[in-house]
């Protein structure tokens, strides 16, 4: 099912200000609302050097951090973090 | 009723590998009195999941499942969130992790369903296993692969 990618969910947006504010110095953001827009899960993609040398759990629980009170709310999300190529 | 499984698991493994995932241990009744510290460390492999190994109640626990599977890991203790709320929001304090499933190796929070996903595509999976002392079922398939 493709949705137009022009408009994006309110929470995806409250998301991604999150993040950006959490992780100033990510270089690729990307977040998706995979519930057909209900905001019950949300797919998470995100590059940063904040990110160099941990592990890939310890990333995620970085993610796990920042979005703390929007996971509360949340039925399950799936994080993506890279760290970006140089 | 614990021992029964864990000797029909037994049996099963004897045999040809079967197409359905065999037993694992269910212990989600005496899951609530046992500290979590002692639980993810009593098996090299433990998982907390929605259902069980034989009827996974959510497409990511059953990702989880079926990727153990593939590895030949049948000897693993697995954990029904969906029959113990306590246990359910007890993991995810313990772990600092707010989903499940939940992966532990040696009793140590190894992460959830993506984290395994990708560990199996990129071949830390069949190391971090070697680590546990488990032979990964896939460097047998690959080892047939080669004989061809």
């Amino acid at each position: 099912m493709q949705r137009a990618m022009s408009s994006h969910t309110d929470g995806e947006v409250r998301i991604v200000q999150r993040l950006k504010e959490k992780f100033p110095q990510a270089t690729s953001l990307k977040v998706v609302d995979i519930s057909g827009g209900c905001g019950a899960m949300y797919e998470i993609h995100i590059e940063s050097d904040e990110f160099k040398g941990k592990r890939t759990v310890q990333q995620h629980q970085l993610v796990n951090q920042a979005l703390k009170d929007e996971i509360q709310a949340m039925h399950g999300l799936r994080i993506f973090t890279a760290v970006p190529k140089q | 009723m614990n021992n029964l499984m864990k000797l029909s698991g037994r049996c099963l493994l004897s045999g040809a590998r079967l197409l359905r995932p065999t037993v694992a241990r269910l212990l989600s009744a005496e899951a609530g009195q046992t500290d979590l510290s002692q639980l993810v460390k009593k098996d090299k492999v433990v998982v907390f999941i929605k259902g069980t190994p034989a009827q996974p109640m959510c497409g990511f626990s059953n990702a989880v499942v079926q990727i153990l599977r593939m590895h030949g890991v049948d000897e693993y203790a697995s954990y029904n969130v969906l029959e113990d709320q306590e246990l359910r929001q007890g993991v995810k304090s313990f772990s600092n992790w707010p989903t499940i499933p939940q992966v532990f190796f040696n009793g140590e929070f190894v992460g959830g369903c993506d984290i395994l996903l990708q560990m199996h595509q990129n071949g830390d999976l069949v190391e971090e296993l070697q680590k546990l002392g488990i032979r990964s079922a896939l460097l047998d398939e690959q080892a047939d692969e080669k004989k061809k």
